[in-house]
């Protein structure tokens, strides 16, 4: 039995790197220090998987050596005059690397999922610039911690902890303590609530109006936390302040909360459902901060307005750089969607939607992007790596994606490797295979190999490698 | 007059640049059908592509190219062009009219997102219905339509002149969100309704809306009634409630709206 420290986790963008494993005859064991996600993919991982190469033959998928997939992916890549290449936040820098020279080489498309996340983030980034730093710094130093539309408590579940409200830094103090005696306090009222209820047989604690005002802790001189969100979360209910915002106006708040900023005045009383006095009383606390973070979810780039909701937040936190020092940060879903675009961007110039068809990558988010291009039924084949679109697309999407030659690269066994013509079963990276990603701030951190993987299954970027290799024999072959 | 047939259905993008009356003219049919286009990653030439028929023109008539069939694949039809005419009998694509700086352009069908982006000068008419980015500018830049005129007779989507510098659109339709956002000048006149956040962060310019309007943003301010308005030369008559904006980027653009179709705005008028 050995115990592995400072494992990296690939799951969230959180990407954690205090992971403990402790492993026994080429098997996870147990795992230290994780969430409820890491432990549990650290643990299954090999549960539902592939272990073979597959090929589509008369219509059923079967058994086929790796040599025979890597020949039936390259032909299907050589032939195709428009192929798309997708996914890519899933796997390591290094196979994100050779996926772009692969796309060079075929001209086709390579598109990484942050076109269904924070694909507008990085064109509002691209039109207004962004104000940002690493977590480590937020960790130690910021006293104002927002979340816009997003709901790390579920789904970046370490990220409070570690970085932000509950995280003990040099400068500012865990709120935990003020957490739990909130909690406690809830709690009881709930309890007492039951037994009222119980002994009354009425509700005596009708449905109470909801409390709009800011509460005292949030004038106070320590780390505090808003949510703002559509709905109530388990985020909000540890929060000093929820703001509920009207879903599809986020838009109209953050303008107005520049207009307050700047000091002019609003000709209407309520903004996204919320009075005009409380925005006041949040910009006055906004403006009164040391340090203030605003971490925005895919809630800001996927409703209405999308990336000019990401346009509005970068220009507030452009805003109140003139008061005081704010920052603002996309909560990144998969644990190597940054590197997906940092890579892209350092290869091509571009971080996501690059089409390779002319020779030369060009980048029109709309026009290039994958899911315009499947909707549009334009793409006559695809190769698609550690994602599943067809599960997650929009229908008429993964209708069209079906229907051309598809490749899948995919450890697990997904919708998506069901439907494909070839099938590649690759190791887990940062399990059974090494690499590098990036965090959601732009830190780089190394992913181990904790242990072998079956001999059938090699690594995103060897497999990729081989398809290349191939592709280019073909295409000598050709000319 | 010089008519282009496409051979087939076109299933993966065809990039047409040379669709343009100033590379066709003072060339033959024969000469024409040698220029490179591009089919998705495949290098092919017009002639392989298109059926091309040369007329000849009458002296006084301006150099038209006529595209009848399908062509709603092929993008950046009359990107570049500075003279003549092109006629597009049915659908086009994306960037139609790119960085145009004269000449007319007709569609008889619908045109795709992009069209007009970046055009300096010169006319484009669609008779259906544009898709989003209506003279807007390429991503990451902030240089719009910087003049001449885009008419669109049905209905018009998202952000339709972003960045938009100089010129006008006219939409006889409907209008999708963000018409004129980071508008800095020029005009957009819209016919019909529109779905909301007209002149976000504008600078300048002026934005009027003949229809419905489900709300003005809060970073506006009520200004005044006016009876009717100016919009290239003609007057439109109204009234119409006139927001100043957009005040969270120091803008001084004015909005325009309806006020018999917006009695939901009448709220405004006490500030006034």
């Amino acid at each position: 039995m050995t115990v592995v420290t400072g494992v990296t986790c690939p799951v969230c963008g959180t990407f954690c790197d205090d992971i403990e494993l402790v492993v026994k005859d080429n098997v996870i064991t147990d795992v230290r220090n994780a969430c409820a996600m890491g432990a549990a993919k650290f643990l299954n991982y090999s549960t539902h998987r592939n272990l073979r190469p597959l090929v589509r033959k008369n219509g059923e998928l079967v058994e086929a050596s790796i040599d025979e997939a890597v020949k039936r992916a390259a032909e299907i890549l050589v032939d195709a005059t428009y192929p798309i290449l997708y996914g890519w936040s899933n796997t390591s820098c290094e196979a994100i690397r050779v996926g772009v020279e692969l796309t060079e080489e075929v001209g086709g498309v390579i598109d990484n999922t942050s076109t269904v996340c924070h694909g507008p983030s990085v064109l509002s980034i691209q039109d207004v610039g962004i104000a940002s730093c690493t977590l480590g710094q937020l960790r130690h130093r910021a006293d104002l911690i927002f979340y816009w539309a997003s709901n790390p408590w579920s789904a970046h579940p370490r990220h409070i902890e570690r970085y932000t409200m509950f995280s003990e830094g040099r400068f500012q103090k865990s709120a935990w303590r003020g957490y739990l005696s909130r909690l406690g306090g809830i709690m009881s009222r709930k309890r007492l609530r039951r037994a009222a209820n119980l002994v009354l047989r009425r509700d005596v604690f009708a449905t109470p109006e909801v409390e709009r005002r800011l509460p005292y802790s949030m004038f106070q001189k320590k780390r505090k936390m808003v949510v703002v969100d559509v709905r109530n979360t388990r985020t909000a209910e540890a929060a000093d302040y929820f703001l509920q915002v009207e879903p599809n106006k986020d838009y109209e708040l953050l303008q107005a909360f520049r207009m307050l900023i700047r000091d002019e005045e609003l000709d209407v009383s309520e903004v996204a459902g919320v009075p005009v006095e409380i925005l006041e009383e949040v910009a006055d606390v906004m403006v009164g901060c040391e340090l203030g973070i605003l971490f925005f979810g895919v809630g800001l780039t996927m409703s209405e307005g999308k990336l000019r909701n990401v346009d509005a937040a970068l220009n507030l936190t452009r805003d109140l750089n003139s008061h005081t020092k704010f920052l603002i940060m996309p909560m990144r879903g998969h644990f190597n969607v940054t590197g997906a675009d940092v890579v892209f961007a350092w290869q091509t110039g571009y971080p996501y939607a690059i089409d390779f068809s002319h020779g030369y990558p060009r980048y029109n988010p709309g026009e290039t992007s994958v899911i315009d291009i499947l909707c549009r039924d334009e793409a006559d084949a695809s190769l698609i790596i550690a994602s599943d679109p067809v599960a997650h697309f929009p229908q008429k999407a993964a209708q069209n994606l079906v229907k051309k030659p598809l490749i899948a690269i995919d450890p697990e066994v997904t919708p998506t490797t069901l439907m494909a013509d070839v099938v590649f079963p690759s190791a887990f990276v940062g399990i059974e295979a090494h690499g590098t990603a990036y965090r959601m701030d732009h830190v780089p951190l190394p992913l181990k190999k904790i242990v072998e993987p079956p001999k059938t299954c090699l690594p995103d970027t060897e497999i990729l490698q081989r398809i290349l290799h191939k592709v280019r024999k073909l295409r000598r072959e050709q000319n | 007059m010089i008519t282009l047939y496409p051979k087939r259905l076109f299933k993966v993008p065809v990039e047409a640049e040379c669709i343009c009356p100033d590379v066709f003219a003072e060339k033959s049919a024969k000469e024409i059908a040698t220029l490179q286009i591009w089919e998705g990653n495949r290098k092919r030439t017009l002639g392989d592509l298109f059926k091309i028929k040369h007329e000849t023109d009458s002296p006084t008539e301006e150099f038209t190219i006529r595209i009848c069939g399908d062509v709603s694949k092929v993008r950046k039809i009359g990107a570049k062009m500075s003279m003549g005419n092109i006629i597009v009998e049915g659908d086009a694509d994306m960037h139609l009219g790119e960085e145009m700086k004269g000449g007319i352009i007709t569609v008889t069908g619908n045109a795709d997102s992009w069209t007009g982006s970046m055009m300096k000068n010169g006319t484009i008419e669609i008779k259906g219905n544009a898709g989003d980015y209506i003279g807007a500018s390429y991503r990451g830049s902030t240089q719009g339509m910087s003049g001449g005129k885009i008419i669109i007779h049905g209905n018009a989507g998202y952000e339709v002149g972003c960045f938009m510098r100089k010129g006008l659109i006219k939409v006889h339709g409907d209008i999708g969100r963000f018409a004129g956002i980071h508008m800095r000048d020029g005009t957009i006149f819209i016919q019909g309704n529109s779905e909301g956040r007209a002149g976000a962060q504008m600078i300048n310019g002026k934005i009027v809306v003949c229809g419905y309007i489900p709300s003005i943003l809060p970073t506006f301010t009520i200004d005044d009634i006016r009876p009717k308005v100016k919009v290239n030369e003609e007057n439109v008559e109204g009234p119409f409630y006139r927001f100043v904006g957009d005040l969270a980027d120091g803008g001084d653009g004015k909005l325009f709206v309806s006020k018999t179709k917006n009695p939901h705005l009448s709220s405004y008028e006490e500030y006034l």
